[in-house]
Parts: structure tokens; C-alpha cells; sequence
């Protein structure tokens, strides 16, 4: 037993020192002549990052950028920067978030606003759903860097073979996916995501808007849930499982199984993301050249809808290099650097410009169409109880679409328990 | 099993020649050990796997030489700062066990020997909270780990794993001290020790094996807390294996590193099965001394 | 000195050795506790700019109607009465086997403590890799034996989700119950089975009459700590599942966390603490009652 203690003493006396040594450390490294701009993004990306990174170093030798690496999962970063704010000052100067963010971040008073630091004129040669996505309460928190929407994707070949226009509305689509169907063209019609997470929501607001509903109106905090078009909305989806045009499990797939569906040539249609692209035409695909996108089909008489995603930079209300962090986002989010990232990665740019840049276009040859796509985003409702909100319509909706409840039943009880939650019922 | 253990005694007078039942009991044994251990050996066995061999089909259970690798744990230390994970939860798991014991043993020592109004009061309280589940307080716990900006610092740690740790201690070492002979004290009050004297030179030095039954238990507990850790902790270089271990799961989106994952858990879980190899018996007693004559 | 003074001596050392950790003990779960019934009357979230505005009942008013919580209560209570079922009928099996001498016998107790010594997030790792989908070695078991044609999505679909976190948790349990049983056993005399056996009673007639009355406290009091810890119970499903699929594995700790921590609703989340906090000590005061009376007819000193 002696010797056990005195063991134990020994380590607990080295694990001291060696804490002693690396908060010594930490505080000595914290002592040098550039400034630290400070900022978390998942593993993945800051990897991609990297020649930015070394670039705006090279331009700006006065500031030391720190990618932070955190977890892939995209939650589990918001989760990091989120307890970070909570437990007082943030270790971070800039935040790399996603659209859905913003409003939450910037209800919490964690983000600085920005509008004075940027024109309109500037703001101008963004895509205005990325901006309309970094503002809230008429406040700007969020410059965007890349963006992201959901949209149609088609089997260009297969409609041409048949005599079918792509389709404009959802009736179309029904009606041309059964038919290539009953004449064994395909297996299946539409493929899209109906799995109960984030999404799903994504995938809905496609729908609503398409049928003339609307979610959560920020201003006035109404919901609209259980108003027609979002119940019509919820029916058309119900409708391609009863009818066979869509599989039955795709309200337990989310983007890759979907993708995987549509990739081996079985599915004629395909609700997904931008990323898709490279997928469908890389080397050995089976749809290589044979794929064609447009914005997302709307019932008759109304507009479509493409759900607005995407990454964007927002500055730490509490940062104490405010100006070296804004020179940061100017860099990032810049003609120049955004272009030199989207040809490497093939991610989508936030300007403009950038679809119709003919270096671009040659490597990317759909990006025209996809400023189309983009032209028309939605965003999702920008308030700051999103997330609850979304969870809130991901479990009706799902248990609509498993038929456990009806559509009607489903968008009523959503309804009321997001207007309870808003403070509105 | 159940009919055929608990009065092996006359059982065994009763049936001397082999049968079937004989055979239950081996197998009985069999099976606890295999329950017991399956999960771990087979995570042992990930980890020291090739990536092509983890994700061969059917399953590779043993494998060949040229499936063996060390590079998932070389990982952990290249690409992630392992050794400090490991660091980390040590020191925390240690000191909150040192403060566990400097707070807890002089009050168990109180609440054995010492006649304190509302005695009975302090004990209850200090039984009910052992059931407490962490997540009741992680809320009020965020909030002063906030108001004392000690968010990233250890002693948001430390400071709840003594507190959880407190009332299994004092359990613990109150019936330990109750089982104390009396006459021990009373003879170093004739001598003219007073109680702090007395308890330094005299009690301290008999409490050292019951002081280490409690410290195992205690160390384990912090070593293993998730929550607190998952909460209070956002720097990579101050993480707990348990966090760390949890977050490299999500921690790939196109490829989920299941050798790497395996061998955190091996890493991670290794000093407490060396713990246990060790100090099996006092692990028992404090787990049923803090339970059962609580 | 007179009798008086030297309790009045006792009376200031004892509390001098308890304030300590009595301190501690306030802060750390008093306060928490307190502050949430404070709290929960009061709306503090993102709606809110974080400040609280009381708010009377309404959080307690939107808890009736919260569906999402309803259920997460519904998943907790199934998720622990049956743990509870498994662990101790299993724990038991382990504490007979445990109590009979054989050689080898302390290595094999060993073993059966490790699980319940080992981190559970890390082993909520281990039990995740093992009903995975592709590789897992749950389905190549099943597909060897033949007894299933393809892998099972153990963790993809609601109810074998719901299976899989209790298996984990039992695994990592049962342990715990047969220690504290194990305790008991040995503790019962030799002597009261021998005469029974001469009575010509069968080994399932002397469990019944003799082990499990005499074993009561401790059966209790086993099921009691594992009530309170599988009905807080967090790491593992939040490691093995985060909840899903489909919420159907979520648990009212795992929705608390998330109330505070993902929707920043903390008056919210302060009422569902509240409410958790409330059911637990109700079964508990009825557990402790329940033991009272065993304790009496038992007529065992503990």
C-alpha cells in the first residue's frame, strides 16, 4: 500500500508540472508581434484552405491566420462555437458558419455587425439570397464565401428519347416519371430526401414554396404551416410514394443515398445539391454527360424555390483585432480568392461573377444554369429559434410521410407547437 | 443455473456422477467471462487491424500477420494530441481525487464519531444526492462555469468531480471509521491530543487502505465523467479521452475511421482495466460499502 | 472540564470537518437544482436575447404540449424498466455463478467488473462498432448462423435502436447489480440451505424461500441506484445513437441538453430539469418507503 501512494504522489506531482508547463507555454506563445486571427472550421475544409491561408499570409505578413481544425460533423462545430460563447470569451475571432446559423449566433449577441464595413454597392455582386441569409433584424453578421442550393436534377437523354420537355411544374413530373416508368425506362421517378433531419426541412422548402405556402414569416411570426399550400405540399410528397414514382424508403435516406439511386441509372429525377454534379459525371459514372439541372418544380401557377445554403465568415462581437479580422473576410471572401477556391474544389461561389467567369465555365460547364438555380433560393425562416423550429417540422413531417398521421393532423400539430414556441399562439 | 448454484454443497453430495447439470455450471462461468470481455477483445482486435481487413466481408475475427498494423495508433499520436488527452484526464481524474479525500474523510470522521446537531439531516441529504443524475445540474453548472470564467480552465472539472465524488466517500469512510475501535481515540485524548492532532497521527495512518478504496472508485468516476467534460471544454489541448474518444467518431464525413476509433477506446480504457486488475477486491468493497450499509 | 463544554467542543470540531465538503456539495448540486426551479419560471432564450423575462408557468404550460418531450419521458421509462428487468435477473445469474467457490474464481470476478469500470462513452464507441450496419460483428454472427440473409441497420431503424442502446447499457451494468448482490449473498448463512435441503426442498424452492427474501434489501437497493442512473442516463445514447433515429431513442436528458445547449433555451430547459428532477425524487421516496418495509419484515439489520 506504501508503495502504491508514493506512486501515486509521484505521477500526481508530474501530471502538476507538465499542466504547470503547457499553461506556461501557452501564455509565452501568446506574446508575439503579428496578430492572431482565430478561426474553427471542420477538418475537412481547412485542409482546402490551406493555399488561402499561405497566400493572404504572404499579403498580409502582419496578421498570423489560425485554422482551427474541429470535428467533420457539422453540428459538433456549432456545438464548439456555441460553447464557447456560453463559457465567456471566445477563443475564436471570426466564425465559418453555415447559412442557418446566423440568426441564432446574432439573436445571442455573439457576432458583431458588419454593415458598416461594407457598400451596398459591394453587397450588390453577392447572390442576394447569401446576403438576405447573413442579416437579421436588419442587422449584417455574416459575409458569404460559398454557396449552396437544392435543385432538379434530370436525365437529359432519357427525356430527349421520350419527346418530354423538363418539367415545370409537379404534375409534369408525376405524369413523365409514370410513364417512363410503366414503359420500363426507369425503375424509379423522383428520388429525394425524407429522412427526419436538418434535410428534410432543407428538401421541404422547396416544396412549400412551390405550393404557394411559406413556413415562418420572420417579421411578423406568423406560421404557416397549417395553411393549404404547405398541406398540399406534404399531400404531392405522400403522393409520389403511394403512386410508386418515388421508393418507399426515401423517408429514411438522406443526400447519398438518394445520390447513389440516381448515380446507377435507375432514377430519372433527383432532388439534391449542387455537389452532386461532379459525382454524376466523374469517370466511369453510369450518367456521365447524361445528367441536365433545373430549379426545382413548382405546382401550377406558382414560383420555384430552391432551399439557399452555404458558408459564410461573421466577426466575434468580443474580438480584439476587429480590423485585422475584417481584412481577413474582405481576402476570403474576395473575387480572387473565391475563384481560385471554387477551381480547385468545385464548391459554389457567393458572387456572381464567378457563374459566368469563362475560366470557370470551362471547367464547370453548368454553372450558368446553376446561377438560375441559385436565382431563385429560399431561405429557410432566418430567426433565432431555427433550430427548434426545423425539429419541430422534421418530426410531423416525417410521421406524415410514414403515415403514421395524416398530412392535415401533421401540419396542424406542427403548427401549433411551433407557434408556441415562437410566443404567438 | 440459478438451482444449481446456490447450494452446490449438498448438491454436490447428492450427485456424484457426472451429468448434464455438472456441465451447466463451466458453461455458466464460460459465458460470464465472455460476456464481460467480447465488446473489449473485439475492439482490441480493430485496432490492431488493417483498414482493408476491418472492412473485409465476411469479418476477419483473428488476423493473419499481414493484417496487423500499430498505424492506428501511431495516428492518435501524429494527428491528434493523444498524450495530452491521456495527460489530462489524469491530472484531473488525480487531483479531484485528492480533494475528494481531504474534504471527504474529515467529514465522514465527523458524522461517525462526533455527536453534530442535525446529523441525521446531513446524511440523508448526502445519500439522496448520490442518485442524482449529472444532467440536473449541468445547467446550473453552465451558468456558474460562466459567472467565474472558468470556462477552458480545469477547475470546471475538478471542482464537480470532487462534488460528485463527496457523498460515495463519506459513505464510504464514515462505516469505515465506525468500525474503528474506539478505544484507540480515546487513549490519544488521555495522551492530550486534541482532534485534528489526534486524527493526523493516529486515525490517518490506520485509514490508509479504506482512504485508497474510496480513491480507486473516485478516480474511476472522474476519469470516466462525459457530460461536465463534453460541456465545459472546447480547447483541443484540454479534452478528456472520453470526449476526445466520442468526438473522433463524428469526426470524417466521407470515411469513418473505425481502426483509429477502436484504438482510442483501447487507449482510453487501459488504465482503468489495469486499475481493476489490481484492485479488484477494493473496488468491490467500496462499491458495496458506499451502497449497501449507506 | 465540564460535559457541557466538551460537547460544545465536539459540536464546533464536527462541524469544522463537515463544512468543507459541505460547501462543495451546496455549490455544486444545490444550487444547480435551486436555480433551476428559479429559472423556470422565467423565459430566457433566443427569443429573449438570452435575458430573462419572467414568465409565470408558460414554460410548464408549453411542456403539456410538447409532444417531443412526452415522448423523450415515454423512450426514458421503457429504456429503464427494461435495462432494469435485464440487469437484474442477469446481475443475479452472475452474482450465483460469482459466489460459488471455484478456482480461478477471483480472476473471473475480475473480468466481471471490468465493464462496469470502463469510460461509457468510450464503450458506447465499442458497442456502436459492433451493431454497425456493414462490419459489424453482431450481423456477421447472425448471417454465419444463418439465422439472418442480410445485415440489419441496427441503429438505422427505431425499435432495434431502442434494442441496442438497452443491450449496451445492460452490458455495462449488470456488473454494478451483481456486486452489490453479490454482497448479500454472502452474507446469507450456509446453514439456512442445508436444512432446508434436508427438508427435502428442490434448489428452485430454497431461491425462492430463502435467497430472494433475504436478498431483498440488497435487490433494492441495486434497483434503485439503477433506476436514478439509466433514468439520467446520457453518455451512451448520446454517443451510440445522439437520440435517433427519428428521436426514437431520445431520452428527456438528451432533450434537456439539447434544449440548452442547441436552442439556448435555458428557461425552458430549466422547467424540464424541474420536472425530471421531480418524478425522480417521487420514485425514490416510494423506493425508500418500500425498502423501509422489506427492511422491517426482513427483519435484517443493514
Amino acid at each position: 500500500m506504501k508503495s502504491f501512494w508514493s506512486k501515486s504522489g509521484l505521477y500526481g506531482l508530474l501530471a502538476l508540472l507538465s499542466a504547470a508547463s503547457i499553461l506556461l507555454f501557452k501564455n509565452a506563445a501568446r506574446t508575439q508581434e503579428t496578430v492572431t486571427i482565430k478561426v474553427l472550421m471542420q477538418a475537412l475544409e481547412a485542409a482546402q484552405w490551406e493555399p488561402l491561408v499561405e497566400e493572404f499570409e504572404a499579403q498580409n505578413p502582419d496578421i498570423d491566420l489560425e485554422i482551427v481544425e474541429g470535428p467533420n460533423a457539422t453540428n459538433l462545430v456549432e456545438d464548439l462555437y456555441t460553447s464557447s460563447f456560453l463559457l465567456g470569451d471566445s477563443p475564436y475571432d471570426l466564425v465559418y458558419m453555415d447559412i442557418v446559423w446566423t440568426p441564432k449566433f446574432a439573436a445571442a449577441g455573439w457576432l458583431a455587425d458588419l454593415s458598416d464595413r461594407v457598400s451596398d454597392e459591394s453587397l450588390g455582386q453577392f447572390l442576394p439570397g447569401d446576403v438576405n441569409g447573413g442579416r437579421y433584424n436588419g442587422n449584417l453578421y455574416r459575409i458569404p464565401f460559398r454557396s449552396d442550393a437544392g435543385m432538379l436534377y434530370y436525365r437529359q437523354d432519357l427525356l430527349a428519347q421520350a419527346g418530354y420537355q423538363p418539367p415545370q411544374t409537379t404534375q409534369e413530373l408525376m405524369a413523365i416519371s409514370q410513364d417512363l416508368q410503366d414503359r420500363d425506362v426507369v425503375e424509379w421517378g423522383y428520388v429525394w430526401q425524407g429522412k427526419q433531419y436538418e434535410g428534410l426541412a432543407a428538401m421541404f422548402v422547396e416544396v412549400l414554396h412551390g405550393f404557394g405556402g411559406f413556413w415562418i414569416d420572420p417579421d411578423t411570426k406568423e406560421v404557416g404551416l397549417d395553411g393549404e399550400g404547405a398541406i398540399a405540399g406534404v399531400e404531392f410528397l405522400r403522393e409520389t410514394i403511394d403512386s410508386g414514382v418515388s421508393p418507399g424508403g426515401v423517408t429514411t435516406y438522406q443526400e447519398e443515398e438518394t445520390r447513389r439511386f440516381f448515380q446507377n441509372g435507375t432514377t430519372l429525377f433527383l432532388r439534391n445539391w449542387p455537389y452532386v454534379w461532379r459525382f454524376a459525371n466523374e469517370d466511369g459514372s453510369q450518367i456521365a454527360g447524361k445528367v441536365a439541372i433545373k430549379p426545382m418544380v413548382a405546382a401550377p401557377g406558382e414560383s420555384s424555390g430552391a432551399t439557399q445554403g452555404g458558408w459564410g465568415l461573421g466577426m466575434v462581437k468580443t474580438t480584439e483585432h476587429p480590423d485585422e479580422a475584417w481584412r481577413v473576410i474582405e481576402f476570403i471572401t474576395s473575387e480572387a480568392a473565391q475563384k481560385q477556391f471554387v477551381l480547385a474544389t468545385g464548391y459554389v461561389p457567393s458572387r456572381r461573377s464567378l457563374f459566368t467567369d469563362p475560366q470557370i465555365v470551362a471547367e464547370y460547364s453548368h454553372y450558368p444554369q446553376l446561377l438560375q438555380v441559385q436565382e431563385t433560393a429560399v431561405l429557410r425562416p432566418p430567426i433565432a429559434q431555427y433550430a427548434q423550429a426545423s425539429d419541430i417540422l422534421q418530426r410531423y413531417l416525417s410521421a406524415a410521410l410514414t403515415d403514421r398521421i395524416t398530412p392535415e393532423e401533421a401540419m396542424e400539430a406542427a403548427a401549433d407547437e411551433t407557434r408556441r414556441l415562437l410566443g404567438t399562439n | 443455473m440459478t438451482q444449481n448454484t446456490i447450494n452446490s454443497k449438498s448438491q454436490d453430495d447428492r450427485e456424484e456422477k457426472f451429468s448434464i447439470r455438472n456441465l451447466i455450471f463451466p458453461f455458466s462461468v464460460a459465458l460470464v467471462v465472455l460476456f464481460s470481455l467480447a465488446p473489449i477483445l473485439w475492439q482490441f482486435l480493430t485496432s490492431v487491424k488493417t483498414n482493408d481487413a476491418i472492412v473485409a466481408l465476411p469479418n476477419v475475427y483473428f488476423p493473419s500477420p499481414n493484417q496487423l498494423t500499430l498505424s492506428h495508433y501511431t495516428e492518435l499520436f501524429e494527428r491528434r494530441p493523444f498524450f495530452s488527452y491521456m495527460l489530462n484526464s489524469a491530472f484531473v481524474s488525480l487531483t479531484s481525487t485528492i480533494l475528494c479525500l481531504t474534504l471527504g474523510s474529515p467529514a465522514a470522521y465527523a458524522l461517525a464519531r462526533l455527536r453534530i446537531k442535525g446529523e441525521n439531516v446531513i446524511l440523508a441529504i448526502v445519500l439522496v444526492i448520490t442518485l442524482f443524475p449529472y444532467i440536473l445540474l449541468f445547467l446550473g453548472l453552465l451558468e456558474l462555469v460562466k459567472a467565474t470564467g472558468l470556462g477552458n480552465n480545469f477547475l470546471a472539472l475538478i471542482i464537480p468531480y470532487t462534488a460528485i465524488n463527496l457523498p460515495l466517500t463519506i459513505l464510504v469512510m464514515r462505516s469505515f471509521f465506525q468500525q474503528l475501535p474506539r478505544d484507540l481515540e480515546d487513549s490519544a485524548r488521555v495522551d492530550g491530543y486534541n482532534t485534528v492532532q489526534m486524527l493526523q497521527k493516529i486515525v490517518l495512518p490506520m485509514t490508509l487502505p479504506a482512504l485508497a478504496t474510496t480513491g480507486i472508485l473516485t478516480f474511476i468516476f472522474a476519469w470516466n465523467e462525459f457530460i461536465f467534460a463534453l460541456t465545459f471544454i472546447t480547447l483541443e489541448d484540454l479534452k478528456t479521452i472520453p470526449v476526445a474518444a466520442a468526438q473522433i467518431g463524428g469526426s470524417s464525413v466521407f470515411e469513418i475511421p473505425y481502426g483509429t476509433i477502436a484504438a482510442a477506446t483501447v487507449l482510453g480504457t487501459f488504465p482503468l482495466v489495469v486499475l481493476v486488475l489490481f484492485f479488484q477486491k477494493k473496488i468491490v468493497q467500496g462499491l458495496t460499502a458506499g451502497a449497501v450499509k449507506g | 472540564m465540564t460535559q457541557d463544554t466538551i460537547r460544545n467542543r465536539e459540536q464546533k470540531t464536527g462541524w469544522l470537518l463537515v463544512t468543507p465538503a459541505l460547501i462543495v456539495l451546496l455549490l455544486v448540486y444545490a444550487y444547480p437544482i435551486l436555480r433551476a426551479f428559479w429559472l423556470s419560471f422565467f423565459a430566457q432564450n433566443l427569443g429573449t436575447q438570452l435575458q430573462p423575462e419572467f414568465a409565470g408557468l408558460a414554460n410548464y404550460g408549453r411542456m403539456m404540449g410538447d409532444s417531443r418531450f412526452w415522448q423523450s419521458l415515454w423512450n426514458t421509462t421503457i429504456f429503464t424498466f427494461v435495462a432494469l428487468a435485464f440487469e437484474l435477473t442477469l446481475g443475479m445469474g452472475v452474482a450465483l455463478v460469482l459466489n460459488r467457490a471455484f478456482r480461478g474464481r477471483g480472476f473471473v470476478r475480475t473480468i466481471a467488473i471490468l465493464p462496469w469500470a470502463l469510460p461509457t462513452a468510450i464503450m458506447a464507441l465499442a458497442w456502436t462498432w459492433i451493431f454497425n450496419d456493414q462490419y459489424g460483428i453482431l450481423n456477421d454472427i447472425l448471417l454465419r448462423l444463418g439465422l439472418i440473409q442480410e445485415g440489419i441497420n441496427w441503429l438505422g431503424n427505431p425499435t432495434l435502436a431502442m434494442i441496442a442502446v438497452i443491450t449496451a447499457d445492460v452490458w455495462k451494468t449488470t456488473s454494478f447489480v451483481s456486486i452489490l448482490l453479490l454482497a448479500g449473498l454472502q452474507s446469507i448463512s450456509g446453514d439456512l440451505y442445508e436444512a432446508h435441503a434436508i427438508e427435502g426442498a428442490t434448489p428452485w424452492q430454497s431461491f425462492r424461500q430463502i435467497t430472494l427474501p433475504l436478498l431483498m434489501p440488497q435487490i433494492l437497493i441495486a434497483a434503485l441506484f439503477r433506476f436514478a442512473q439509466s433514468f439520467g442516463v446520457f453518455d451512451l445514447v448520446q454517443v451510440m445513437t445522439g437520440g435517433g433515429p427519428a428521436g426514437s431513442t431520445e431520452m428527456v436528458s438528451l432533450y434537456i441538453y439539447a434544449t440548452v445547449r442547441r436552442y439556448l433555451d435555458f428557461g425552458y430547459g430549466a422547467a424540464l430539469v424541474v420536472v425530471t428532477f421531480i418524478i425522480l425524487v417521487a420514485v425514490v421516496a416510494i423506493a425508500f418507503y418500500l425498502l423501509g418495509k422489506v427492511r422491517k419484515s426482513a427483519g435484517v439489520e443493514l
